[in-house]
């Protein structure tokens, strides 16, 4: 069987993250293929219960994109989700998931290689941490 | 806690705190400044307690203005009574503090209305648990008796009562105190103009000052925060990392009693009971195959961290959630911890009533750096967006 390749979930907004991956692509920017995208309506939308179903299910990481602050489509939803974020993260460390895996960012849609870099940066990360044995059901 | 310049009115009570409170409200009733009044009467079978709105001033004789446990939490008989709007009665609600301070965090959701109601909380002594209540009426009336005249809890309360730093006033519009003081006199406080309001509509004068009583709060204040601080502690250990928490909830049986019990989670359909929340066979099978076994049915701590995601920025550490448990988990010992982190982040404390909406419906724009790696702009506060 071939190296173990981490799976990272990206979850992106529609209105910025997923256009930076957008632009990331027709400018055939190189980042590896270990993301699954699912876009949402905004980062606001993202319940922490998303991220730890997914890694649950056997995701080695998830990221979660957003606009930056001051740019949301919707005016706070960034500010929102980084409240959840700011609640979900402390849990999940305490529950023994490594900081890394579980990462947020702010892309904007004209920031295609920014975006290149930042899945380069999680997907190096988590290589490093190795597969998820946390939240993955077990007896 | 409160303004020195803060006074209250004296209540004789002969009959012991309770005593005072009903005859507080009768006269309230007669005078027709409250329509109706909710509070706790015994059950016919005499082991349990049940809410009762009464409009009928000879009931009175029969409630129990501080029981010794709590079967219901208030604010869900308050959310019952109040989900559509205000309505028209004035009622007043003798509760625990943990009740009234559910009640506030439901009506910054939107389910409950609290404009015409009056909320009344007395210097809770803590509640006897449910079970033990239940086993033993006559015994825990007896230990209950000792609680309230020492003001403190002993081994037969729940356990977050040890550690529940607001058992006093908090943000309701009058209280009643008998901490502190001698057993002849109970103190009523007003604490919001409604509550001024309805004391000065019965005619009772604030004259006395309020220092007895706030030192007596004060002090076991102290106390309870020092039993707080070595039960975290306790818990913190007990929970250390996945395995810790895997072992505290080892033997949940997934009836979700803690959820249906608890105040807070009033979503007509949780995720956890929802369609969605079903796992695919072919996906069990998959993981079973993978490592080489795994427990059925699955999902119970996804639950318990989920619903620390939900709602711990609201909990009150009532302890309905530990009381309703058949397996007897200390969930709120559990809850109580993780929630008072998590209100920490944000300096919320939930129940209070003070304009301050939830912490997931403000934000400030310059806060929170270590949750993404680039915050740029450190502009200003701007306010919530309600």
């Amino acid at each position: 069987m071939s190296e173990w390749q981490p799976k990272i979930l990206a979850i992106l907004c529609n209105w910025c993250s997923y256009a930076g991956a957008d632009l990331a692509g027709v400018s055939r920017m190189q980042y590896p293929p270990n993301i699954r995208v699912v876009r949402v309506p905004c980062s606001g939308r993202v319940d922490p219960l998303f991220i730890m179903k997914s890694l649950q299910s056997g995701f080695d990481g998830v990221l979660v994109s957003g606009c930056h602050p001051g740019d949301c489509h919707y005016i706070s939803g960034n500010y929102v989700a980084r409240r959840k974020f700011a609640v979900l993260k402390p849990l999940l460390e305490f529950i023994g998931i490594e900081p890394n895996r579980v990462q947020f960012s702010w892309i904007s849609a004209g920031e295609g290689e920014r975006f290149a870099t930042v899945v380069t940066k999680i997907t190096e990360d988590v290589r490093k941490l190795g597969p998820s044995t946390r939240l993955v059901k077990k007896l | 806690m409160t303004d020195s310049e803060l006074k209250g009115a004296v209540l004789p009570a002969l009959k012991k705190p309770g005593g005072a409170v009903r005859d507080f409200l009768r006269l309230a009733m007669e005078k027709e400044l409250a329509d109706a009044v909710i509070l706790p009467m015994k059950v016919p079978s005499g082991d349990s307690f049940a809410w009762i709105l009464m409009n009928d001033i000879s009931l009175l004789d029969d409630a129990v203005p501080i029981a010794a446990t709590m079967p219901v939490q208030g604010a869900k008989a308050l959310r019952s009574l109040t989900r559509k709007g205000p309505g028209n009665l004035k009622i007043i609600a003798v509760m625990r503090p943990c009740e009234i301070r559910a009640a506030m965090e439901l009506s910054k959701l939107g389910q409950v209305h609290p404009e015409n109601l009056i909320l009344a909380t007395y210097d809770c002594p803590g509640a006897v648990q449910l079970q033990k209540y239940v086993d033993d009426p006559a015994g825990s009336e007896e230990y209950f008796a000792g609680m309230l005249q020492k003001g403190k809890p002993d081994d037969s309360a729940k356990p977050v009562c040890h550690t529940c730093e607001n058992f006093s006033m908090f943000d309701s519009d009058i209280h009643f105190g008998y901490l502190g003081l001698s057993e002849k006199e109970v103190l009523v406080i007003p604490g919001s103009e409604k509550g001024s309001a309805l004391l000065e509509g019965l005619g009772l004068d604030l004259t006395k000052d309020l220092q007895a009583w706030e030192k007596g709060i004060d002090q076991l204040k102290a106390d309870k925060l020092n039993s707080r601080k070595s039960t975290f502690e306790e818990t913190k250990a007990q929970l250390n990392g996945f395995n810790g928490l895997l072992s505290v909830f080892a033997n949940c049986i997934g009836c979700h009693n803690c959820q249906s019990a608890c105040p807070i989670c009033y979503c007509r359909l949780c995720y956890f009971d929802s369609e969605t929340a079903e796992q695919d066979p072919d996906a069990l099978i998959t993981a079973a195959e993978k490592r080489g076994g795994i427990s059925l049915p699955v999902d119970r701590i996804m639950f318990h961290t989920g619903r620390m995601a939900h709602m711990s920025l609201s909990c009150v550490s009532c302890g309905q959630c530990s009381d309703a448990c058949p397996v007897s988990i200390p969930v709120a010992d559990v809850f109580s911890y993780v929630a008072d982190q998590t209100q920490r982040t944000f300096e919320y404390t939930a129940g209070r009533n003070d304009g301050d909406p939830l912490p997931l419906r403000q934000f400030r724009k310059a806060e929170l750096p270590g949750v993404h790696e680039l915050v740029k702009d450190a502009d200003a506060e701007v306010p919530s967006h309600e």
